[in-house]
């Protein structure tokens, strides 16, 4: 690892800890300008969860301005540290990473942000303790944990956070509580026939709701809650694939019937690896169920957006190759501009045709 | 027989055929990755079948409510159910019959370089 100079480097994201984080990495910086007599630089870097092709204008402006204002704020600090008219010390420089591949775990965002400090020459970071990018999984190592592990010298700003009030035996807050409670209270209503106006039974709902809101809220939400509209967007296409997908497991299992009912048992099984176009928790987790559903596929493993499918029949790999689910499932999530995109034989083609 | 009933018994005889299919696939099929194809495929259509046809026999009901509930989450958790047999059996690294190799280490888990 080198770590010449003495810049450092800060992971920013939107949290309340921000502001101080901000002013303890100018200071450290500072600091070493002071005792080694060099310029340091502080990079400020957003770590992305969007791929710079399937690019949400919001989330990149959103990015630019958290990325602008923490500027001006190392700004003001330093002219604080050594006075307005004084040369400076520190150099700031600013700039969204990771926008090339899809993020998701803390060791991925490690990653990212250990390959933009290695190739800038930085050996310092400074992280702000309530920013938990990929989350704060108890099985997961924690972000400076994964940093640490890359050899980086890993200084954790000194911020205290207010303290929050909570729920018992939840973190989560109003919205995340009205929304898994309405939709189980409503559920119960569902099951007990839908229009149940007997005291007792919407007392038993509210407390069956409670219950389970209180203690799976967590793990039936994961992450910030969704805009309604792109939720909306989803699930009117979500109801135009269902046919489809309906259509291809009639066809999936005549097919099937054929094969096992037949004398000789024409099988043809096979092992077939791809990487979807698909990422996102729902999105892959569709995917991988619509494989298992349709004609000769199972989903065996898979990791991020790599599957492993198992071919039973002679044409499910050419079928799964051809890559119309994939398209159907990018349509649902992503809009149908999304949907046009070149197969997944044909990107395999691609990437072998760019290194032989 | 009132069309209707009619409808529903050739959902009912259809989906049981599946429930045979399903049934005659795992003992056939040589693996345990081809057996499951049966399992998640077959099985899932037939007790959907099965369920819609005394859906409709029920009309539009609580009973049929909740008949339409299994089915939506028959759809949801039988492939996850497969799937997650399957993957059991390649981390226990299975053999599977036929062509194509399987990777028993994922690149993520060969380390990030």
């Amino acid at each position: 690892m080198v770590a010449d100079g003495h810049d450092v480097l800060v992971p920013v994201g939107d949290s309340e800890t921000l502001r101080r984080t901000v002013t303890y990495a100018v200071e450290q910086a500072h600091e070493a300008a002071t005792e080694s007599g060099v310029a340091t630089t502080v990079h400020f870097v957003f770590p992305a969860r969007w791929r710079i092709f399937e690019t949400d204008r919001a989330a990149v402006d959103a990015a630019n301005s958290l990325l602008d204002r923490v500027v001006t704020w190392a700004a003001e600090d330093l002219d604080e540290l050594i006075g307005e008219d004084e040369p400076p010390t520190v150099d700031f420089e600013s700039g969204t990473i990771g926008t090339g591949e899809y993020v998701f775990s803390p060791a991925d965002f490690a990653d990212v942000v250990g390959r933009y400090a290695d190739a800038n020459g930085v050996g310092r970071i400074v992280v702000d303790p309530s920013f938990r990018p990929g989350g704060s999984a108890p099985i997961l190592r924690s972000f400076e944990e994964e940093l640490a592990n890359r050899g980086f010298d890993v200084l954790e700003a000194p911020v205290t956070r207010r303290t929050r009030r909570r729920l018992p035996f939840t973190d989560i807050g109003a919205p995340e509580f009205a929304l898994v409670f309405s939709t189980s209270f409503l559920f119960y209503l569902a099951l007990g026939g839908w229009l149940v106006t007997d005291p007792y039974e919407l007392l038993t709902g509210v407390v069956t709701a409670g219950v389970v809101t209180l203690t799976l809220a967590r793990v039936a939400l994961k992450g910030q809650l969704p805009k309604l509209r792109v939720v909306g967007m989803s699930v009117v296409r979500l109801a135009l694939y269902t046919p489809i997908l309906l259509w291809e497991i009639a066809k999936a299992n005549v097919a099937l019937a054929y094969v096992v009912l037949h004398p000789r048992l024409p099988i043809d099984p096979r092992v077939v690896e791809f990487d979807a176009a698909v990422w996102g928790d729902m999105p892959v987790t569709t995917l991988a169920n619509s494989i298992t559903l349709t004609p000769g596929t199972l989903t065996v493993d898979v990791s991020r957006q790599h599957f492993l499918v198992h071919a039973l029949i002679p044409d499910a790999e050419d079928d799964l190759l051809e890559g119309t689910l994939e398209r159907l499932v990018r349509f649902v999530f992503y809009g149908r501009e999304s949907a046009r995109i070149a197969s997944p034989r044909e990107r395999l083609e691609d990437t072998e045709g760019e290194n032989p | 027989m009132t069309p209707l009933e009619i409808v529903a018994t050739v959902f009912v005889v259809v989906g049981t055929f599946f429930g045979l299919v399903a049934t005659v696939g795992i003992i056939r099929l040589p693996d345990l990755y081809s057996r499951l194809h049966a399992a998640s495929k077959s099985d899932t259509l037939g007790s959907v079948l099965s369920l819609a046809g005394l859906a409709i026999v029920l009309g539009l009901t609580t009973e049929s409510m909740k008949l339409v509930f299994l089915v939506v989450f028959l759809f949801v958790t039988s492939p996850t159910a497969a799937h997650a047999i399957a993957r059991a059996a390649k981390e226990e690294e299975v053999e599977p019959i036929g062509e194509g190799e399987v990777p028993w280490t994922t690149d993520q888990e060969e380390g990030n370089s």
